[in-house]
């Protein structure tokens, strides 16, 4: 495609070359012009391959639990530091929010303040002071926010221990703070750092250093219990050496606590998505329901039969990005999408409400696009928002073609619309022919339409044993019965010749007997 | 001696895994073993378990079939059975076996003949079955195996002349063996490697002198 281009963009440029009114600074000029138009194609062509000059590897896991490449799913777009929004450079940012009138609210954690952007991405207002009873108080250290449907904004802030929950127009509504209950301790430190809000005004905060769960308020901002609690599990080895310690070893070794929570968003059905640190890259992100427990759907369909919701499967052990994904901040996306950020290899991971794994993108760096320290992931209309602490910018990421049509394609399946995502997914797998989501969608809506044939060889491809044994079982069925009758008909035939056979021996025998 | 014709040495195996007592017996004392045929028997092992693990049904199967290397599966198979035998031989030298190095070697042949018989219409099997139904295929796929160890065993005892204990010490001693049988072989290669690059730096040297 760019060869041709190029070549008609030389013949048509030859007559002119060889003309006789020609001048030598034309001919420069002609000569740039080709250039021009060639570079033009070249970079054209690439803008349409998107990701190839994308500043980090867009990839998946398959099956087998191996890498494989995708188009980009994502690439970058702008980025906003404070300077840009003409509001003075950002200090170390810690979070970021989209409400749900698409206006972006960012703590500026190091300035004490907070900035409202305009749904096009221009500086609104900084709130950096609200009237306490008639008196001026300003943040400290605000580093988690949250805007309710009301336009109600709660600040987690951090180093004045408390919660502050302000109007639209920045008057004082409530302030959570010293909570008291039977089960925290008298000298209890509340340092909230991230905040949710759901439908009911119920407050949920990760506080530093409380290891018990989310912290759950009510709309009073009364303390009312944990959420979410994570259990700490030793394993048998472990307990095995224990067992054969002294004292004064078990207490110098290192102690079992529960993980931290990272990041949290909230649903617009009231289930809480949260991230914490796994050191085992087994589980960093729950769903939490009401009463707090984990209900979070794992995808077990792959060869190791064991679901991970915790970032990258393999990394590699030393100093520079090594390690397990340390999972940062989760965003509800709406039709079962969730996106987290991982702070390791700055890499975003979104998954669908089953828990495959749509999209792997992002990677550390200075380009533009790239992270050095992750903070805070949001996502607005079609972009998704990264908050970098350490770049103190907002930076934002538009879906590719493909991206959109895996975002559209999941969505349909969420709601249960199988068959016109298929269009969808076809679309897909023109870009990205090892879809393995892609092969099950079609090969689940040609099971649902009663071709199982089809479906088998679809949800093969798609690797999906339990769908590919209903579709196989219901051809075979098939196969059966059309063919049962001709099968029952040459058993009974056979049964009657053995019958007959038996019957005139024994007559003939008898006619034997007869004739002695 | 030994006066079988080639059809009988084939159909031989048949009477051994059916009836393994005599006819292990019979393989060590009145010499009705092959080894030829127990390296055929070897050779269709590794031919069976590499075509199982490539194409069973993704159903039943759990091996990337794109990292299925036939050929180095039926030399590892080979390699495998040699080097078991081999310590198999060195222990049993030293603790009052009778049998052979290559009786060792037919009973280890012998006995996969039940794997090479179930593997391949398994694997068939495997394409006809859905997923709540893998235990049809695990089944089969069990039993041979099971059988098969338990031919080895019971061929193990019977060329040694062992009581079943004495077997059990052998098998256990016979790993650590081939554990040790492995470190040397490890070590002898990584000292000729070392003579060797050290002949090779002296030629570089030599060569770059001059």
């Amino acid at each position: 495609m760019k060869r041709k281009i190029i070549s008609q963009a030389a013949k048509k440029a030859k007559p002119a070359l060889t003309g006789p009114a020609m001048t030598g600074l034309t001919a420069v000029k002609l000569a740039a012009a080709i250039l021009a138009a060639v570079m033009y194609t070249v970079f054209a062509g690439a803008a349409a391959f998107a990701g190839e000059n994308v500043p980090y590897q867009t990839y998946n896991y398959d099956y087998w639990r191996d890498v494989y490449y995708t188009p980009a799913a994502y690439i970058p777009d702008v980025s906003y530091t404070g300077r840009d929004l003409g509001a003075g450079n950002l200090l170390n940012p810690q979070d970021v929010f989209v409400a749900e009138d698409n206006r972006v609210y960012i703590a500026d954690t190091g300035n004490n303040r907070i900035l409202r952007l305009k749904p096009d991405m221009t500086l609104d207002i900084i709130i950096d002071s609200f009237l306490n009873n008639d008196t001026a108080d300003t943040f400290k250290m605000p580093s988690g926010i949250y805007v309710t449907g009301k336009n109600e904004i709660y600040i987690a802030d951090t180093d004045n221990r408390r919660i502050v929950a302000l109007s639209e127009d920045g008057a004082l509504i409530k302030i959570i703070s010293n909570p008291k209950s039977e089960v925290l301790e008298d000298d209890f430190d509340f340092r909230p750092a991230k905040v949710a809000v759901d439908y009911a005004d119920r407050v949920y905060a990760i506080v530093k250093d409380k290891i018990q769960g989310i912290m759950c308020f009510d709309e009073a901002g009364n303390f009312t219990g944990f959420s979410g609690t994570i259990n700490v599990s030793i394993n048998t080895y472990e307990k095995f050496w224990r067992r054969f310690s002294t004292k004064a070893q078990r207490e110098s070794s290192a102690q079992f606590i529960p993980t931290e929570f990272t990041g949290l968003d909230i649903a617009p059905d009231g289930f809480i998505y949260a991230t914490n640190v796994d050191t085992d890259a087994n589980q960093s992100i729950r769903r939490l329901n009401p009463k707090g427990e984990d209900v979070i759907k794992k995808d077990n369909s792959n060869v190791s039969q064991k679901g991970q919701l915790s970032g990258d499967f393999y990394y590699r052990q030393g100093t520079e990005y090594a390690g397990p994904s340390r999972i940062q901040d989760i965003v509800y996306r709406g039709d079962g999408i969730y996106s987290v950020i991982d702070t390791v290899r700055g890499r975003i991971f979104t998954y669908d409400h089953e828990g495959n794994l749509l999209y792997i993108f992002g990677g550390m760096g200075t380009q533009k696009g790239t992270f050095k320290l992750p903070a805070a992931i949001e996502a607005k209309d079609d972009k998704i928002l990264v908050l970098d602490s350490l770049r103190a910018e907002l930076m934002t990421f538009v879906a590719t073609r493909y991206g959109d049509l895996i975002n559209r394609a999941v969505a349909l399946r969420y709601d249960g619309d199988e068959a016109s995502a298929v269009a969808l997914w076809e679309q897909v797998l023109e870009l990205d022919a090892n879809f393995e989501l892609a092969y099950v969608g079609i090969g689940k809506s040609y099971l649902a339409a009663g071709e199982n044939k089809k479906a088998m060889k679809y949800l093969k491809l798609g690797m999906d044993r339990e769908y590919y044994s209903i579709a196989f079982k219901r051809y075979r069925d098939d196969i059966l019965k059309k063919n049962l009758g001709y099968v029952l008909t040459a058993v009974s035939l056979a049964v009657i010749a053995v019958i007959v056979r038996k019957i005139v021996k024994r007559l003939k025998r008898r006619g034997d007997e007869y004739d002695e | 001696m030994n006066t079988m014709s080639r059809k009988e040495k084939l159909l031989y195996i048949f009477y051994v895994i059916t009836h393994p007592f005599d006819g292990f017996y019979e393989i060590r004392h009145r010499n009705r073993g092959s080894l030829p045929v127990a390296m055929l028997m070897i050779l269709l092992f590794g031919l069976s378990f590499s075509m199982n693990r490539r194409y069973a049904s993704f159903v039943v199967n759990s091996i990337n079939p794109m990292y299925v290397d036939s050929r180095q599966e039926v030399i590892g198979i080979f390699v495998a059975v040699l080097l078991f035998s081999a310590a198999n031989w060195s222990i049993t030298c030293l603790m009052g076996g009778e049998g052979r190095f290559r009786d060792i070697l037919t009973v280890m042949g012998y006995s996969l003949l039940p794997m090479v018989l179930t593997f391949l219409p398994a694997t068939l099997l495997s394409q006809f079955i859905a997923s709540d139904e893998e235990g049809i295929y695990f089944l089969i796929v069990g039993i041979s195996i099971v059988y098969s160890a338990l031919l080895m065993l019971v061929g193990i005892m019977v060329v040694h002349n062992y009581s079943f204990g004495k077997t059990l010490i052998t098998i256990v001693l016979t790993f650590a063996a081939l554990i040790i049988i492995i470190f040397i072989i490890m070590l002898l290669s990584s000292l000729v490697q070392q003579v060797y690059y050290f002949l090779d730096s002296v030629y570089t040297e030599l060569v770059l002198r001059a």
